[in-house]
This record gives C-alpha cells, structure tokens and sequence, in this order.
C-alpha cells in the first residue's frame, strides 16, 4: 500500500505539469517547431488571461464565451506580435540574409521589447496587483478521487491539453498547412523557393500558437483565480525548460517533459524545502544541455 | 573700500534672498512602482499624495515637494536611488523603501551620508540597528512574533507549523516567534520557507499536513496569503492558520472570498475605527481609489508621511538633514491612523496592536 500522500503529491505534480504543458504547447509551436525565438509568449498568455477576465467583468457571460474570446484575443495578438516584432526582419530577401543567423536570432531582442511593453502597458491599465475573478468562474471545486483530491479545473485542463496535443499533432503530420510550417522551419530559403507561401505560413503559426497560449492564460487564471500582469513570466520559463528537455522541436516531447517537471517539482517538496523546488527546473535544464544536447526526444532530425 | 562694501552687501542680500525664497523644502521617496510589487508602492505614493496636499494646503509658510523614485524592489536599483537622493543636496529626508531588503541596502547610502531614513514598512529587525538615521513605522517581527505567539498558545495550540516568505522580513517572522513558542512550552513541529509569488501551495500544504500541526503560524502577503488560503480550502483542511499584520489586506479578502474565514491575525490599523483622523483618511483614499477601503500599508505610509513632515516642520527656518533626524527622533505620541506613535531611543515606533479574526467576510477585532 503506497502512502496517501505520495499518491496526493503525484496528483498534485500531474496537476502542475499539466498547466505547464498547456503554455509549452503553444510555445513549442513556435520556437521549437517554427524554429523563430519567441519571447513575447508569456505576454500573450497573460493577455489571454486579461481579456478573458475583462470580459467577466463587464458582461459576465457564460465560461465557454471567455475562453472563445481569450482565443481570439490571442489570434490577433499573435498576428500583430509576427507584423510588429518578426516581420520587420524579414524585408531582406537576399539569400545571404535568409541564410543569416543574427537575422534569426535579432527577433531575440524584438520580441522581448513587445513583451516588455505589453507588461509594463498591462500595468498602467490595470495595476500590478492581483486582479480578482467572480469566484462563480474559477474552476478549482474539490473532487475527490479515491484517497487523493483534485479539482474540476484538472480535468478541464487535462482535456485541453489533449486536445490541443492531438489537434497540432494532426494539423504538423497530415496537413498541407503542416507540411509548410515544416518547411519553412526545416530551410525557409528552400521553402520559399518551391513555391510555399512563407510569410503566410509564418503568420498562420503565429496565430495558432498564440491562441493556445492565450488559451492556456485565461484557463491557469481560472484555475488559481490569479490574474495579473506578470503573471507569463514563471510559466514561460518553465515551458521553455520543458521545450528544451523535449528536443525543442517535439511537441510531445514538450508536453511529456512539462509533466516530468511538474511530478519532480512536488516531489522535491517532500525533500527539500519549497524554496528550492525552481531548482529543480534549471537543474533539470543543465542536465539536459550537458547530456542530451537534442533533448530527450529529440534525437530524429525531423522537426515535429 | 566701496567696492569691497558693496560686495559684501550683494553678497548678504544674495544670502537672504536665498532664505527668503527657499520656501520649498524637498523630500524623497524610494519606492517600488513597477514590477512584482508595483501594487504596494502605488498604495505609498497615492497615500503620500494625500498627506502632502493635506500638509500643503494648511497655511505653512513653506511647502515640501516629494520626489518619487522607482525601486522596483530590487537592491540594487535602492542603492542607486539613495546615491541619487544623497547627492541631491536639497533633499533633507527621504521616506521608503517598501521591503526591508531594498531598505537596509538603501540605509548603508544613508548611514555614510548622514541622511534621515523613515520607512513605512520595513521590519526587518536589524533595520534601524544600521545607524541613527534609520527610523521605521512599523510594528517589527521581534514585537509581533512573540505577541503572536503568546496568542497561539493562549489557545491551547501546542505543535504549530511555521511558513513564511524566503525574504529578509520572512526570517525575521520565524525567528522572532520561534522563541516564544518554545519558552512558552510549546513544539515548532514544522518550518519553511517558501518563494514569494509560489502560485501552487498544495504540494507545501500536504507536506504541512504530515506533520499534524496543531495549527500553522504564517508569513506571507495578501496576494501570497490569498493562493495559500483558496488551496488550503481546497485540500479540505481545517487547521487554524494564524498570520501577522502582512496579511492585513482588503485585498485577501477579496481574492481568497471565503477560503479566508476563520484567519486570525493582527494589526495596528481598522478602517472601521470611528476617530476622526482615521475616518477622513479612510473617505480621501475611497475618493482616490475607486470606493475601496485602505488597507494597513497605505495607512502606515500615510502616518509616516505626515511624521516625516511634522519633523520638517519643527527643523524649519533652514532644514538640513542632521536637524531633520534630530526632529524625528523627538517624535513623540504623534496622533496617526495607525496609533499613537513614539519613536524610542532605538527608532523603533512602538504600535499597539489588535487581535483580527476574518467573520463573515470582513476583519472583526476579537479580544482572545
């Protein structure tokens, strides 16, 4: 008979993987698959999870409305990030700048200027401080399951997870559309020369990913009832070690690697003190740098 | 001869034109306004704006700009700031900052520069224990933990669990009820410390649990308190969390709804105080916030405005900073919302503090 509260700190790992691989998701989508570095996507999370709470507030509509509008929020968010931050690196066509790693990289630092602008435009609008959600909308009721508890925002979470797993898996592996984004990320000046629309295809990724990651902000506001301009910033860094120990380029991967964090992370709980358990995050990031440089599922050169 | 006399004269008019003019006196104010805890240092500033409108519309025959600085309470942006506000030589006395890290940083500037240092928060033990220019008006752990502790125990809880904040303040919550527990025959079953800003508590709270603590003593904010409260709820435990006046908040209310009830903790501040003093601050601050009512924070810095202000006052004609801190270290039984507040030899204020128990949605004053 295993101890009931190992059993509980598992459900509880699972739990937090699972709203880690909710944001790697999306992330994944972008930086590993599409191959662009990506740093505004905490903030589109957190836009997400601001236009799903501003919507309560003004209209109080039911749950699915929000989540509706939190992806469309992040569709749009996602489009003007690519026009604002990427696309301006993009106007040189010459084979020597499509070849150009500082080309690729420089959206480093432009994407990191939109996210900075976006939090810091977030906390003039709203505050820095906690917003709080009609507690009718949080999805954090107790179920009991066998000798653990959980709650209803698990499942919901759980589900969506999957969902969006299965959805991206499908859209990467047996669309034309997916075919492209593999394309592109494989050899953009390849792709480009054979006819495929890259701009296009760039932009489409953009919007699918930011839309899950919005998604997934207004979805981890429900579940903790914590929304607030800063709220990216803890959850990017996980989902990129979570990208990283994947294989950058492995979705799966992502979303198995989000969950080790999350079950390693409430296990050393037990052990070390809490204060330590974001330790366990960058250990688990030099570990995999040091030992698996192409990450754990990373090893086929395809990139899906 | 003329010339030299004239020179003189010129000299001496320039000189008291000088006086006759600097009727503006300047103060600063370091505190975090952006990033993780903007929400506190927006609460100072707008409660400084209060108390200094209050101050400059009273017929003074000076008035006192405050010059706000962002610290983003972070060391090292404090120390930049103190550097800055020293070097300004029209500055006299300088208010902030917000957590006692970022303060006691900020304070070795002020030591070597001979600057009066009043924070409205920072309570950290070894605070003012830096140098005679650093003054604060707060209740400190060292005063709240064994007062805490005697109340616990008071209760019949005899193992209790500590958590608190892995922060300078959040040691000193441990360190200073640890002893009194512990002389007063009680057992520390469990101790950690947590990151400020954690979202997920659940795993910490199973591990609380395990050691079957009586009840659980914390130290953590409201936004901290609140994500520990809703997740404590929702594990279905039903040990008694007590907590110190960190948590004194509207704003856990609000968030934590009714995971919150049931809480005790204390506090030096009641908005629902009937006295005059306390009722205007409290109708000024809904004016500037919406109808919200001001929590502890904003009422401390409120106080240490109007304290900082008051010794400017008494330094005038010619405030310089060493007669700005010899103003402040006579303050005595200055008549605040947060209590009468007398600073000692130490510089510490000795507040009095209330038992708070969170019934029926709201903190009611409990006598035990």
């Amino acid at each position: 008979m295993i101890d009931p509260y190992y059993l509980q700190q598992l459900a509880i790992g699972l739990s937090l993987g699972m709203t880690y691989a909710l944001m790697a998701i999306g992330f994944t989508l972008i930086f590993g698959v599409l191959n662009v570095v990506n740093f505004a996507h905490g903030e589109i999370y957190t836009l997400g999870a601001f236009a799903g709470l501003v919507l309560i507030s003004a209209a109080a509509p039911p749950a699915v409305a929000v989540i509706f509008a939190a992806l469309a929020i992040g569709a749009l968010a996602g489009f003007s990030l690519e026009r604002l931050a990427f696309k301006p690196f993009r106007r040189f066509t010459d084979e020597a700048s499509l070849k150009s790693r500082a080309m690729r990289e420089s959206t480093l630092l432009s994407s990191l200027a939109v996210s900075i602008v976006v939090r810091e435009g977030l906390e003039i609008g709203f505050g820095s401080q906690m917003q709080s959600i009609p507690f009718a909308y949080l999805i954090n009721t107790p179920v009991r399951v066998g000798p653990v508890i959980l709650v209803t925002g698990d499942f919901i979470i759980f589900g969506v997870a999957a969902a969006m797993l299965v959805g991206l898996q499908y859209l990467l592996t047996r669309t034309r559309t997916g075919l492209a984004i593999r394309a592109v990320s494989n050899n953009p000046l390849g792709a480009k020369y054979v006819g495929i629309d890259t701009d296009r295809t760039i932009i489409v990724t953009f919007v699918v990913g930011s839309m899950m990651g919005a998604a997934a902000g207004i979805l981890t506001g429900l579940y903790y009832g914590a929304v607030f301009p800063a709220m990216g910033f803890i959850p990017g860094i996980k989902a990129f070690v979570a990208m990283v120990m994947g294989g950058l380029s492995s979705i799966p991967g992502a979303v198995i690697c989000a969950l080790i964090l999350g079950i390693a992370e409430s296990m050393a709980t037990t052990f070390v003190s809490s204060g330590w358990s974001d330790m366990v995050a960058y250990g688990f990031l030099i570990v995999t740098l040091i030992f698996f440089p192409n990450g754990l599922f990373g090893a086929r050169r395809e990139r899906v | 001869m003329t010339m030299r006399l004239f020179g003189l004269l010129a000299a001496a008019s320039v000189g008291l034109s000088g006086t006759a003019f600097a009727d503006t006196v300047k103060l600063g104010y370091q505190l975090p306004l952006t990033g993780e805890t903007a929400q506190y240092g927006q609460d100072f500033r707008k409660a400084a704006d209060i108390a200094l409108a209050e101050f400059n519309k009273s017929g003074k025959p000076f008035t006192v700009e405050i010059l706000f600085e962002d610290s983003r309470s972070d060391a090292k942006e404090g120390t930049t700031i103190a550097r800055k506000f020293v070097d300004n030589k029209e500055i006299v006395g300088v208010l902030g900052d917000f957590t006692s890290g970022v303060s006691m940083a900020a304070a070795q500037v002020y030591k070597d520069a001979g600057m009066p240092q009043l924070s409205q928060t920072a309570s950290h033990p070894d605070y003012t224990k830096i140098s005679k220019y650093q003054f604060r008006n707060i209740a400190t752990q060292a005063q709240e933990g064994p007062y805490n502790a005697k109340w616990m125990l008071s209760k019949g809880y005899k193992n209790i669990a500590i958590i608190a904040e892995q922060t300078d303040w959040g040691q000193s919550v441990g360190a200073g009820f640890t002893d009194t527990v512990k002389a007063g025959g009680g057992t520390i079953v469990f101790s950690e410390f947590f990151n400020r800003g954690l979202k997920d508590y659940r795993s910490l709270i199973s591990k609380i649990e395990r050691a079957k603590p009586d009840a659980i003593y914390t130290g953590f904010f409201y936004e901290d308190g609140a994500q520990f409260l809703k997740q404590v709820q929702q594990l279905g435990i039903k040990t008694p969390v007590y907590s110190t006046s960190a948590a004194y908040s509207p704003k856990l209310l609000e968030l934590a709804g009714d995971a919150a009830e049931g809480v005790h903790l204390t506090s030096n501040f009641l908005p629902t105080d009937p006295s005059a003093d306390v009722q205007h601050f409290v109708t000024e601050w809904k004016a500037k916030s919406d109808g919200a009512v001001p929590g502890q924070f904003p009422a401390q810095a409120y106080d240490a405005v109007r304290i900082m202000l008051a010794a400017v006052e008494k330094a005038y004609p010619n405030p310089t900073r060493e007669k700005v801190r010899d103003a402040l270290a006579e303050t005595k039984d200055f008549p605040g919302v947060t209590g009468k507040t007398t600073f000692g030899p130490d510089r510490e204020a000795q507040k009095e503090l209330v038992k708070v128990e969170v019934k029926g949605g709201a903190f009611v004053p409990v006598a035990d």
